[in-house]
C-alpha cells in the first residue's frame, strides 16, 4: 500500500504529533504508515483521508508488489 | 497517572510477590502466595486502567495480538509435547524390554524417565520460558511495524 500522508502533510502543514493527536494514534503509527512498515485499516485509512478532505484513494493506492509482503 | 508511575508499580508489585513467594516457602503455605499473585495481577490491571498519557491504537495492538498468536503457537506444540510424555511417564507405560523378547518369562519393565515433581518443575520452566519468548515476539513485531523508525522530523 503505497501513500501520499507527507505530501498530504506538507500541504496542510501539519507535522506526525499533530496528525497523530488529531485521528488519536501515536506518532510512530503514523511514521510507520508514511515508510510503509505499517498497513493502516480501513478505518484509520478513512479517518486520514478524511482529516484532510480527500477522498480515500487520493492518499492510499495499492501496490502489488508489496502487498506480497505484508502478510508475512 | 502517568506511564512511569506505572512502571514503578509494576516493579513494587514484583518485588512484593517476590518476598510472598519466599515466606510461603519458608512457611510452606502455598495458599498465601497463590492469593498474593492474583491479587498483584488485579492491582496491575487497575493500576493500567489508570494510565493516562498512554495511547493504544491499532498499531500497537497489532503488535500485541501478532505477539501473542505467535507464543501461543509455540507454547501450546512445546507444552502439549512434554505432557503426552509426562502423562504417559504417570500412567507407568510398561517397556517391553528386550530381554522380555526373547524371555517370556521375565516381567516388562516400568518407564519412568522423570519424578511428577519435576514434571511440574519442568512445566513452570516452559510457562516461564514462554514469558521471554512473548517479549522477543513483541520486539520483532514492534521492529517490525517501526516502532524504533526514525524520522527528519
Amino acid at each position: 500500500m503505497k501513500n501520499k500522508i507527507k505530501v498530504y502533510r506538507a500541504m496542510h502543514d501539519l507535522t506526525q504529533e499533530d496528525l497523530a493527536r488529531a485521528i488519536g494514534v501515536t506518532r510512530q503509527t503514523i511514521l510507520a504508515i508514511e515508510k510503509g512498515k505499517y498497513v493502516p485499516s480501513l478505518d484509520l485509512a478513512f479517518r486520514i483521508s478524511r482529516h484532510f478532505k480527500v477522498n480515500i484513494e487520493e492518499v492510499f493506492s495499492y501496490d502489488e508488489n508489496t502487498q506480497a509482503d505484508a502478510g508475512k | 497517572m502517568k506511564k512511569n508511575i506505572f512502571y514503578l508499580i509494576i516493579g513494587f508489585v514484583a518485588l512484593l510477590l517476590l518476598a510472598v513467594f519466599w515466606y510461603s516457602v519458608e512457611n510452606f503455605t502455598p495458599l498465601f502466595s497463590m492469593v498474593a499473585f492474583i491479587a498483584g495481577v488485579l492491582v496491575i490491571y487497575v493500576a493500567y486502567r489508570r494510565v493516562e498519557d498512554y495511547i493504544e491504537d491499532e498499531r500497537s495492538a497489532r503488535i500485541t495480538e501478532k505477539a501473542a498468536l505467535r507464543t501461543f503457537q509455540v507454547f501450546w506444540v512445546c507444552f502439549c509435547t512434554f505432557s503426552i510424555m509426562a502423562v504417559m511417564n504417570m500412567l507407568y507405560m510398561p517397556r517391553i524390554s528386550r530381554e522380555h523378547w526373547f524371555d517370556r518369562q521375565s516381567l516388562p519393565v516400568s518407564l519412568e524417565i522423570m519424578s511428577p515433581k519435576m514434571i511440574g518443575f519442568i512445566q513452570l520452566g516452559l510457562l516461564c520460558l514462554m514469558i521471554f519468548l512473548y517479549v522477543g515476539f513483541r520486539f520483532y513485531y514492534a521492529k517490525k511495524y517501526g516502532e524504533w523508525e526514525t524520522d527528519e522530523e
